[in-house]
This record gives C-alpha cells, structure tokens and sequence, in this order.
C-alpha cells in the first residue's frame, strides 16, 4: 500500500491537448474517484498512472517511488479494466495467477493466494472454467481476483461496472466499498457516472476538457461545487439554473425570480453583475416557505415515493448555460427547471400548484466566469 | 405457408444445383482415374465405370516418383509458411497496433506488393537466384514463395489482431509482461484460428504453385515438386490420362485432409469470453 502523487502531467497528441496540468496528492489507503463527460481526461491519466500511455510531462510517484518512466510490470499495480480483459485462453485460476507467475511467485503460494482472493469474491466454484463459460457478473468478478490476488500498491479501475446491468451494478459497487474496506489499498477509480463517485469516493476528482474542475469529499461536491459545471454535474436530477441580474433593495442585493424579489445572503459587491442561480430540485418544496410562487407544471413525473415536476422558466430568468450530458440527467432544455418533491400532497399537483424556497440554499455563480461566488 | 414452402424448395434445389457444379469436375477427374483408357471417350460418357481399375493409385505410387515429389512438395510449402509466418505475425502486429510515422503508407505498400501477378517476379528472381546459385534447389522456390505469400499473411494477420481488444496486452503488461511478451503469451495464443488459418493459406499458395516451379527446377529432377512431376506425366503423342487424374488426385489429398484437420480453428471464435 503507498500514496500516490501525481505532479503536473500533461499529455498531448500533437496539437491536441487532453490533459493540462494534472497534479493530485493521494494519502495511502484513499478511494480517489475521477470522474467527467467522456473525453474530459480521466481515463488518460489512469492510464498514464498504470504506464499504460507516457506523459508528455510531469512525474508519477507511487510509493514515494518515481515511476514515470518505469513499464507498468514494474510499478506494482493492478488494473481492472471496463471490458475486463480476461485472457480467454487461460482458466480463472491461471487468469488469477497470472501476474504471480510473471513474477517467479512459488507455484504453491500463486494457488494460496488465487484459493484465498477466489473466496473473498465467492468465485472458488469457478476456477476451472474458462472466461466465456462465464457470466457478466462473474467474469468482472474474475477481473477483481486478478487484481486483488497481485496485493498491489494501488488498484487502478477504469469504469469497471459500465457493462453490468443496473442491478447487479448497484450491487457491485458497495462490494467494491466493501473490498476496499478490507483490504485498505489506495484506489483510483474511473467513472462518467456521478452516482459511482458520489456513493464510493474518499475524495472526488472532476474533470472537464482535461482540467480539473474541483478536487473535494462527496458531500462538499454537493454543498459548495466550485463552478457551474461541477454544479450541473453532481447530483441527480441536475441543479437547475436560473439567470438573473442584481440589483439594490434597501442595501441588500437582490434577484429577481419566477417574478419574486428574492434578498440574496451575499456581500452588497454582487449589485450590478449578472449571475446565475443554482437551485437543487430537491430544495423546492411544496406549498409555502420563504419564497413562495405559484406556477403550472408542464409535466409531472412520478417515482412512487417522489415527484418530479417540470416547470417553465420565466423569460427573464433563462440562461444559456449549456447542459452538460450527465449519465442519468436526460436532455433538459434552458426553459424548464425540475422540483423533486418528496411524498407530495396528490391535491398539491392540480393545474396551478404552489411551490416555495429557501433562499440559504440558493449557489451563486458568476455568469461570465462561471466560477461560485462565496 | 404455399409460398414459404415454394421458397424453401426454391432454396434446396439451387443448394443442390450449385454443388452440383462445383462437385461434378472432382467427380469426373475420380471417374477418370479408376476407368478402364477406353471408357474415357465413351459417347454417351459413362458416369460409372464397368469395371473400376481400383489398383491406379498403387500402381501410380509404384510406377513414378510420386512420394518424392510429394514429399518435395511438402519441404517447400513448410519452409515457405515458416518464414512467411515469422515475418508476417511480427509484421502484422506492428501494423496492427504501433502508429509510425508513414505506417499506413508502408502497409498500403505492402498491399500493391499482393497486386503484382507471380509470372511477373519469374524473371528478376530467376535472376537473383543464378547469381546465388540457388536455380535448382528447394530453397529458390521456398523463397519465392515466401514472397508471394507474406503480403497476404501480413494484411490478413493484421486484420485478425485488429479484432482482438488492446486492453488483453495492456493487462499482461500491468500483469508483469513486457510488451513482446504480452504478444507471446497473450495475443498469439489468443490468435489461434487467425494464425491457422493464414498458414493454410500460405501452405496451399505454396502447394499449388506450378509456375516457379516449373522455371527453378525444370533441371533438378530430384527436387521437382508434386505439381511439376504431374506435367511431365503428360506425353507428346500419348497421355494416360487415369494415371494424370489418380496423381492428381493423390496431390489434392493432403490439402483436404489438413482442412479436415484445422477446420474447427478457422471456424472457432476463440477471443469470446475475453469481454463483457
């Protein structure tokens, strides 16, 4: 086990930059999860930390060792790959093995330690078969076990559970917790799907066109996302985004929205700027709270326990933010927000419904730089 | 249901009309063989002979040199894959998986290579051949063959590690593998039925070959391949064509019998299970 420091790697393919300044301190034993929209880098830089492909700048260390320049056989990690990458000619058991052997492990400790990591995952009934005889499920199974039974520094797992169903998905991922638990390996994980990082990661690492966009534990991702695109990201439906000039009202700066004065707990320095408003849809409520509007939902969907409905935005409040494609967040177009409601009322969900919030959970962003106002 | 069932008899009988066509010359060159000389010109043609000369083949075998030139004919094929195989898995892969600089033009190069047709490289390699002194051995049309067959080889091998995931080498590298290793023990493994088949290939491209032959070992009656012996067989006033059809025949077993032999590699998809 070791930490992993990685300091200010890029990688370019001729002109094409896709990943600028990359630089990430990982405490030994961390979960680090990277995840952003497909091409925003994350897969690159795992592979760069595996050897897998050069960076054009920059250093690696894992351990307190320099690998940069060292071939991934001899930085002591382990993969799991999205499509698995089993060998297909080889059993389970010398799947497993594998890496052991390539090592000049003692052929009587490759099949303790193949016996042992066969059971932490419940696959000692299939060592024997070969990986087409096995399912989904399994072969990522197996794919673990070849990572686990190496006992690596760090594990390095790119989008392991995309081609699983959302069941067995769901699943995995809190045996993949589990595993890490136990074990106490230093991860790093790659994934497009925010609910993966939300529910497994130590700390999370979201990235854009190859940049980092905020490095922070779930739950602060969540509070205080440090630009829009980190607050459109996380969360699921996604915030919903409201533009709106400031202005003065008695020395309190002050928006204007779904035609309601809105006083903003913000220093009076905003008046005058253009911002957007963060509001998440599960901080609209129904009935009447602070700020209370009456609106005529366009669609209402029901998930049983929950609520979502789509309400129209007001000319005055939208905003060409461009959406970025979140995994579980359909298209949404600019004119319409979503309130999640949580148990409403049935009576509540008539023609003309009213909804409220709180302004103290309203995210102030810059509507040029994009970037959170404190 | 009447047209479904009009159909499927529609369909049968072109199935059996078309390997009809293409089984009826096997056929006749069998009926040749085992037919008495004077049945051969029998009008109308018999489809049976009265009385089949079963004993052609022994005596073909007892008669002319025909193990020898088979056997001749076998060293060529073998040391013509062998090295064509060397070069091409090598070359295939680097095709398949380095991006070099001018590595697209160098593989479209290679492919004209395939365009040139054989009689056109008789003469410079006849030539090439003199000067080393090798008109007359084995090894000239070894040679020449390799040269005809790794341009295929390479462009069908590189096809075949196209389809197999980059990931698997990727794997045996973190796995501890260099990345020649990676090819050894993963990839090539992996291309079981892709590496067979293209020997095959090679081996009946080879086998096959009449015109090298004929232009590097008109003179070493030793060395004359199987294809080359059959020829001589035919005289200038007099051919016994039984004889020309049971050695031909004889030539053509070894080739069916390896595709017996290896027809489960070229059908088998080996790499199933390697992905979700």
């Amino acid at each position: 086990m070791a930490g992993i420091r990685i300091e200010h790697v890029t990688k370019t393919y001729g002109s094409l930059s896709v990943l600028k300044d990359f630089s990430l301190d990982i405490a030994d034993g961390e979960f680090v999860v990277f995840v952003g929209p497909s091409g925003c880098g994350k897969s690159t830089m795992l592979k760069i930390l595996a050897g897998l492909e050069e960076a054009s700048s920059g250093t690696v260390h894992i351990g307190g060792r320099d690998v940069t320049d060292m071939a991934p056989g001899d930085r002591d990690i382990a993969m799991v790959f999205q499509n698995y990458a089993l060998y297909p000619h080889l059993t389970v058991r010398k799947n497993m093995g594998f890496g052991l052997k390539m090592r000049g492990t003692p052929a009587d400790v490759i099949d303790q330690r193949v016996a042992n990591a066969a059971k932490i995952l419940g696959i000692d009934h299939l060592l024997d078969r070969r990986p087409k005889a096995l399912s989904g499920g399994q072969r990522q199974r197996v794919a673990l076990g070849r990572a686990i039974v190496r006992e690596p520094q760090a594990f390095l797992m790119d989008e392991p559970l995309s081609n699983l169903d959302a069941k067995l998905r769901v699943h995995t991922r809190a045996e993949i917790s589990a595993l890490h638990h136990r074990l106490g390996v230093t991860t790093i994980y790659v994934t497009h799907d925010q609910i993966e990082a939300m529910t497994m990661a130590d700390r999370i690492v979201i990235m854009k066109d190859g940049l980092i966009q905020q490095i922070a534990d779930p739950d602060t991702m969540f509070r205080r996302p440090a630009n829009l695109f980190v607050a459109g990201f996380i969360g699921s439906p996604g915030m919903n985004f409201l533009r709106s000039p400031v202005f003065d009202r008695a020395g309190v700066p002050t928006v204007r929205l779904f035609g309601r004065e809105v006083a903003l707990q913000a220093s009076a320095s905003l008046v005058g700027r253009d911002i957007v408003v963060g509001l998440r849809p599960e901080h609209i409520a129904a009935g009447a709270g602070p700020v209370t509007f009456e609106v005529q939902p366009r669609l209402v969907e029901s998930l049983g326990s929950e609520k979502y409905v789509y309400l129209d935005v007001p000319e005055e409040n939208r905003t060409q933010v461009a959406r970025i494609e979140n995994s579980d967040d359909e298209e949404r177009p600019t004119d319409t927000i979503i309130a999640r409601l949580i148990n409403p009322d049935e009576r509540a969900i008539g023609k003309h419904i009213t909804l409220s919030f709180d302004p103290a959970h309203l995210h102030l962003f810059d509507a040029k730089t994009e970037i959170a106002i404190q | 249901m009447k047209t479904r069932s009009l159909n499927r008899i529609i369909l049968y009988a072109s199935v059996v009309a078309v390997c009809a066509f293409l089984v009826f010359p096997i056929y006749w060159l069998f009926i040749t063989a085992i037919s008495p000389p004077d049945q051969l010109r029998a009008l109308p043609p018999k489809f049976w002979p009265d009385v089949p000369r079963w004993d052609v083949f022994a005596a073909i075998i007892r008669e002319r040199p025909l193990l020898l030139w088979l056997s001749n004919s076998a060293l060529a094929a073998l040391g013509s894959v062998i090295i064509s195989m060397a070069v091409s898995v090598l070359a295939g892969y680097s095709l398949s998986r380095f991006r070099v600089r001018g590595g697209q033009s160098l593989g479209l190069f290679i492919l004209t290579a395939k365009m040139l047709p054989a009689t056109l490289l008789v003469i410079p390699l006849f030539g090439i051949f003199r000067s080393v002194d090798l008109i007359g051995s084995l090894w000239s049309i070894i040679l020449a063959h390799a040269t005809l067959i790794i341009p295929f080889t390479t462009w069908m091998l590189k096809g075949y590690f196209d389809t197999i995931p980059r990931e698997l080498e990727q794997a045996a590298m973190v796995d501890g593998c260099s990345p020649f290793g990676a090819m050894v023990r993963v990839i090539l493994p992996v291309s079981a039925p892709g590496l067979a088949a293209t020997a095959l290939y090679g081996f009946v491209l080879s086998w096959s070959d009449y015109a090298y032959a004929r232009t590097f070992l008109t003179n070493a009656q030793t060395n004359w391949t199987a294809n080359l012996g059959i020829t001589t067989m035919k005289g200038e006033y007099i051919s016994n064509w039984a004889d020309i059809s049971a050695a031909s025949i004889l030539v053509a077993l070894p080739v069916v019998v390896i595709y017996l032999f290896l027809e489960r590699y070229l059908v088998g998809g080996l790499t199933a299970g390697a992905e979700k």
